[in-house]
């Protein structure tokens, strides 16, 4: 029992020795733990620096270790971040680690200690943590100052996308505090009392000068802020390469991405390290950078280019050997010598790149639009001969060279310019002609085109002609045209004449072209045939000519509405019977006419084919002026001869007639047709383009009809314009016309022979006085009365003059008192030489120039008084007598007759008032009174009506009237 | 863009016209009146902020609400109105001259922050206009009559630097610079008040110039009513 307590004892003494052996080991401090903990901020970056040092190390101890390290915020329970650092700790030094803090340092307390762990191989057994360090503590609000309100962080720097966190320190709590992100209100997270956070997500890049954060207390002026500059991603460099032109100098260059959009002293910067010499540079410029290479001393170059900003940093990398890297310079100097029509040497010189260097070189030759190359080894100079070039012809020559031993790229190219040499042309020129015949002379056109340039070899200066009679060889004529003409014209005769064309330029002069030109125009009557053209041209084809021909010419006008026509040609072998014409002058409805002529041996054209044809065929625009003729009851004709087929936009075919009409109905040989207005007519067809009359027939008299005549091709008709209206006329017309108008024209006749043979008609018809012996009158004068009384005979009696004497009244007197009125007479007065003394004069009252009778007409003239019975004549042979038997026949006469019925069988009294001087009667004709007017009109019987005097008789004239014969 | 530039090119222009005919420094006009009206002419486009504050504003992104309305003169940096029109003719160019010379330095500082070459090209052409005007103000000094007034006591203006203690904090260097520029154009607008008031009113000059007038070569200066000019174009708010 004792050994088992002593046993039990040693065991449980020996237990607690090892125990405590045990937990000595356990609660001794690691011999490596971190000591002297140093902790400063960084505000700029928001970092907390720490730095230590592990005691205890041998000289030139190294042991690797592992440091954990704890931060806390605010307060020391609230860690937010654990970290384990390893790293090999060597004797004396002094250890750093740093930690970015997403929250500004400034805007919270924090705290951090560490622990260490040897993890060393070499040392296995010490793999156990040392104590942690005591907490150290950064409170940077307190010696941020006395300000009211500060904002953190300052002039932080992110990348574009990132995540930032802003926080403000308050002095106040009581203030009010509003914080803004480019004017934008943010919502912030309280962090204290007086603190507060803000998270800003995706910050994006607004401003090179960074983006404007600020807070604000509501009432105050205070406002504080930062800037936040935010940059772009910084790229990866691209296209890093590296050459040299003259193997001293590296010019390396490379594609810097996109711009990070910081400013100038935030972007970043280019530093160019090559790995075998170790040498490092920090470039100048953001694409390139210039690197002196050590004379003959390193071939091979490993090139580490890097780009670095306050946030990224990305490297490229670039091996190459510098021997493979030669981008020679461009060659310089460049020269032409020997320059002829056909051949230049090309020289120039290069850039030596070091002693032993041969740049192969690539000459092209840029020429009438071709290209020629040529590679070339030089050294030093550089030479090439170009043979076959053209005369008078510019070239363009460039040259470039590379490295001939190990290509890496052409250099730039140099050019330069050079024009080879005229010569004489090489082609005769390409002859036509035109011949027309004028009063007996041969007008000849001569056209001949340019040369090509390829051809000309120079500038032509002028083209000779010589015209050469082939009849009389030696009469010839020169004739010089200069240049540019392309045409002359020359007047021949009838004879035939060899004509040679040659081109001259400052060399020489071009073979002749010959053509030979008859006195025969040559316009032989050869059918014209129609041809159709198309977009691209017409298709001429002819007869194969069984005689010898030496080719063919197509000739036309480009333009043949045109006075110069334009004449274009064509030439052709001799086997070819067929071409196409093309010309960018044709021109849709336009005719063109197209010669073809067979050149024979002898080098005389004769005319083989006419074709006509229209590149394309248009409707008529206009309709032909139509003229109407023959127009009659049941027809007209219509008439447009003028109307020319030849200019027209297509080949006419023939002709519409339109007639309208209101009957509707069509006769045979017209059908009806629907115009586009919808309008029913009738339409005939003229098959005959050559027609251009037509007469329309059966139409009905008294008709309105309307008419329209338009062209018809192939491609459609004229327009419908304006129809012409025609009437037809009555069908009776023209007869009653053939008959008035030769009884007119007798009656005319007959009128004017009476006329002319009025004397003697009014001889044959009206004898001037009846013979008063015939009379009964005197037979009963004779029985019954004075045997002596007489009448007389007016044969007898030779009156010379008659004188009227009238008697001018003071005053106007009324019809009742013509009793007191002088009459008016007429005497009959014997001319001086047959008047026989005293043998009684013969008179008559004149009633006409009655002023009583005047005034009952209420006119200013005498009215004619109604005449005596022939039975009362007797009793006038004394003049009282008759004077008194007149009166009161005239009285009777007045009183009886109504007023109203004096209208019958009247006398004009046109005639005025005559003077009662009897010399004046035969010298003063009757003038027209101021009143001019059919006066009171006295009767007269029709059978005694007062014959006109006429010139040749001798006596005046009386008016009787006969018994009987009263007013009515 | 084209408007703006046009803008703030053309003052500067006009203003290189303008020192045309002044000669460099050391060699002076010596014709009152012309020298008297250019130096209006030279502050009717100093004064204006389309020169200098507008485009700061906007390159630095000052222009938004509650912003704006910090970027106010700091009172004190500049002379006032009143101070400028209390002081003689002298003393006025005297001060004018000197806070020109801080202006100057002021600016040399500013265009630290300015990243866009374009900004800092204005801002160099703003500095040689005022090199220009203060060689102005240097003649226009020496035709002053030497009167007693070079025995003036120093003019009571502000004796601080337009510009406030340097900042490492960027905002706040923005803020202040946009002030002091608010302030600038500010000044030179009371400056050409106080030019406006020497051509207008000889009295005016007297009781401003309690230690006599102007000689009369001075005293001939009379710019006419026509030529009373309107404020110009971006006049700051008195």
């Amino acid at each position: 029992m004792a050994l088992f307590s002593v046993l039990q004892t040693t065991f449980l003494l020996a237990s607690l020795s090892l125990r405590t052996y045990q937990t000595e080991v356990w609660s001794e401090p690691l011999p490596w733990a971190p000591e002297s903990l140093k902790v400063s901020i960084n505000s700029t970056r928001q970092c907390l620096h720490l730095q230590w040092s592990v005691h205890n190390l041998a000289y030139h101890q190294e042991l690797k270790m592992v440091f954990q390290i704890e931060i806390s915020r605010i307060k020391t329970s609230n860690v937010i971040w654990v970290e384990d650092y390893s790293t090999t700790v060597k004797w004396n030094q002094v250890l750093h680690w740093s930690w970015e803090s997403k929250l500004p340092l400034e805007c919270a307390k924090h705290f951090l200690r560490m622990r260490s762990a040897v993890d060393d191989a070499k040392t296995p057994e010490q793999r156990f943590w040392s104590n942690w360090s005591s907490w150290e503590e950064v409170d940077v609000q307190n010696s941020l100052g006395h300000e009211p309100l500060f904002v953190f962080p300052k002039d932080k720097l992110v990348e574009e996308g990132s995540n930032v966190t802003i926080c403000y320190v308050s002095r106040s709590q009581q203030n009010n505090i509003s914080c803004y992100l480019e004017g934008v209100r943010m919502q912030g997270e309280q962090l204290g009392p007086n603190v507060s956070m803000f998270n800003l997500n995706h910050v994006a890049f607004i401003r090179e000068t960074g983006t404007n954060i600020y807070c604000k207390v509501d009432q105050g002026d205070v406002i504080k802020g930062v800037v936040l500059f935010v940059s772009k991603v910084l790229e990866e460099p691209k296209d890093f390469s590296c050459e040299t032109q003259d193997l001293t100098t590296l010019n390396c260059t490379w594609d810097p991405g996109r711009d990070t959009g910081l400013l100038k002293q935030l972007s970043q910067s280019y530093t160019l390290f090559e790995s075998f010499s170790g040498k490092k540079i920090l470039c100048k410029h953001k694409s390139w950078c210039s690197w002196q290479v050590a004379p003959e001393s390193q071939e091979t170059y490993n090139f580490t280019l890097t780009a670095e900003n306050n946030l990224r940093k990305r490297s490229v990398y670039l091996l190459f050997n510098l021997t493979h890297r030669v981008h020679p310079k461009a060659p310089f100097n460049v020269l032409f010598k020997n320059v002829s029509a056909t051949n230049a040497t090309m020289t120039w010189k290069v850039h030596t790149i070091g002693n032993y260097y041969t740049l192969l070189c690539q000459v092209d030759l840029y020429g009438e639009g071709k290209v020629t190359q040529h590679n070339i080894s030089v050294r030093v100079d550089g030479e090439h001969l170009f043979g076959g070039l053209e005369p008078d012809t510019q070239y363009m020559a460039q040259v470039r060279c590379a490295n001939a031993n190990r290509f890496w790229k052409w250099s730039e190219w140099t050019c330069q310019n050079f024009t080879t040499a005229e010569a004489a042309p090489s082609e005769a020129p390409d002859v036509w002609r035109n011949v027309k015949s004028a009063q007996g002379d041969c007008v000849v056109t001569l056209f001949w085109k340019p040369l090509l340039k390829l051809q000309a070899n120079g500038k032509i200066l002028f083209y000779n002609i010589v015209i050469e009679n082939l009849d009389r060889s030696s009469i010839s004529k020169l004739l010089s045209i200069p240049a540019p003409a392309n045409g002359t014209e020359v007047i021949l005769d009838q004879c035939l004449y060899q004509i040679h064309v040659t081109a001259n330029n400052s060399v020489g002069t071009s073979p002749a072209s010959v053509i030979i030109v008859s006195g025969d125009p040559g316009n032989t009557e050869v059918e014209e045939e129609r041809v159709k053209g198309t977009e691209d041209g017409f298709s001429l084809s002819w007869k194969p000519q069984p005689r010898n021909v030496t080719g063919y010419i197509v000739d036309w006008c480009d333009h043949p509405r045109d006075p110069l026509c334009d004449l274009q040609w064509k030439n052709l072998g001799p086997n070819t019977t067929s071409t196409v014409v093309s010309s960018g002058a044709f021109r849709p409805g336009v005719r063109y006419n197209f010669r073809i002529y067979g050149i024979s041996t002898e080098r005389v054209p004769y005319l083989l084919e006419k074709k006509t044809g229209y590149s394309q065929e248009l409707a008529p625009s206009d309709n032909p002026q139509v003229v109407m003729s023959n127009l009659t009851s049941h027809s007209f004709t219509l008439s447009w001869k003028d109307y020319s087929t030849e200019s027209q936009p297509s080949f006419i075919q023939g002709y519409h007639v339109y007639l309208k009409s209101k009957a509707g109905q069509c006769h045979s040989g017209w059908e009806k047709a629907v115009l586009s207005d919808d309008a029913v007519c009738c339409k005939y067809k003229i098959d005959n383009p050559k027609q251009k009359t037509f007469v329309v027939e059966n139409l009905q008299p008294e008709s309105f009809y309307e008419f329209l005549v338009t062209p018809y091709t192939s491609v459609g008709e004229g327009p419908h314009g304006a129809f012409t209206k025609v009437t037809t006329p009555d069908e009776y017309s023209p007869i009653l016309i053939r008959i008035i108008l030769p009884m007119v024209f007798c009656i005319l006749l007959i009128t004017i022979i009476c006329y002319l043979k009025s004397q003697w008609m009014k001889e044959k018809c009206y004898p001037d006085i009846p013979d008063p012996y015939k009379s009964s009158v005197l037979s009963l004068i004779k029985s019954k009365e004075n045997p002596r009384l007489t009448i007389m005979n007016i044969k007898d009696c030779v009156p010379d003059s008659i004188e009227v004497l009238n008697k001018q009244e003071g005053t106007r007197k009324s019809l009742t008192e013509t009793e007191s009125t002088k009459p008016t007479y007429l005497y009959l007065l014997p001319t001086e030489t047959s008047y026989s003394g005293p043998e009684p004069c013969i008179c008559f009252e004149n009633f006409t120039y009655n002023q009583a009778a005047s005034d009952s007409a209420s006119c200013g003239h005498v009215p004619v008084p109604p005449k005596a019975p022939p039975s009362q004549l007797g009793l006038l042979t004394s003049p009282e007598n008759l004077l008194k038997s007149l009166e009161k026949n005239y009285m009777n006469s007045l009183g009886e007759i109504p007023a109203g019925e004096t209208s019958l069988n009247y006398v004009s009294q046109l005639a005025s008032p005559m003077s009662g001087d009897k010399s004046s009667l035969p010298t003063n004709p009757p003038e027209p009174a101021l009143c001019s007017e059919y006066k009171m009109q006295m009767a007269i019987p029709l059978g005694l009506a007062s014959a006109p005097s006429s010139g040749s008789s001798s006596f005046s004239s009386i008016t009787l009237l006969d018994e009987g014969e009263h007013y009515h | 863009m084209q408007a703006q530039l046009l803008r703030r090119t053309l003052p500067s222009l006009v203003l290189g016209l303008l020192f045309l005919s002044t000669p460099a420094m050391g060699i002076c006009l010596d014709k009152y009146q012309e020298l008297f009206g250019q130096l209006q002419k030279q502050t009717d486009i100093m004064q204006c902020t389309s020169l200098l504050l507008d485009p700061y504003i906007k390159s630095q992104g000052l222009d938004k609400d509650g912003l704006k309305e910090h970027c106010r003169e700091r009172p004190g940096a500049f002379p006032s109105k009143d101070a400028l029109q209390r002081l003689s003719k002298r003393e006025f160019l005297r001060t004018l001259h000197t806070m020109l010379g801080s202006i100057l330095h002021r600016l040399t500082a500013l265009q630290r922050d300015v990243p866009k070459a374009q900004d800092l090209e204005t801002l160099n052409r703003a500095k040689q206009n005022i090199r220009g005007f203060r060689n102005n103000i240097h003649c226009m000094a020496r035709l002053l009559p030497d009167s007693s007034e070079t025995t003036e006591p120093t003019p009571a203006v502000p004796a601080t630097s337009p510009s406030p203690t340097p900042t490492s904090d960027t905002f706040q260097r923005r803020l202040e610079g946009c002030r002091f520029l608010h302030g600038y154009h500010r000044f030179m607008h009371s400056v050409g008040q106080v030019f406006q008031e020497w051509g207008e009113s000889p009295s005016r000059r007297r009781r401003h110039s309690p230690h006599g007038g102007l000689r009369k070569g001075v005293r001939r200066l009379q710019l006419s009513r026509r030529n009373k000019r309107l404020p110009p174009r971006g006049q700051l708010p008195r």
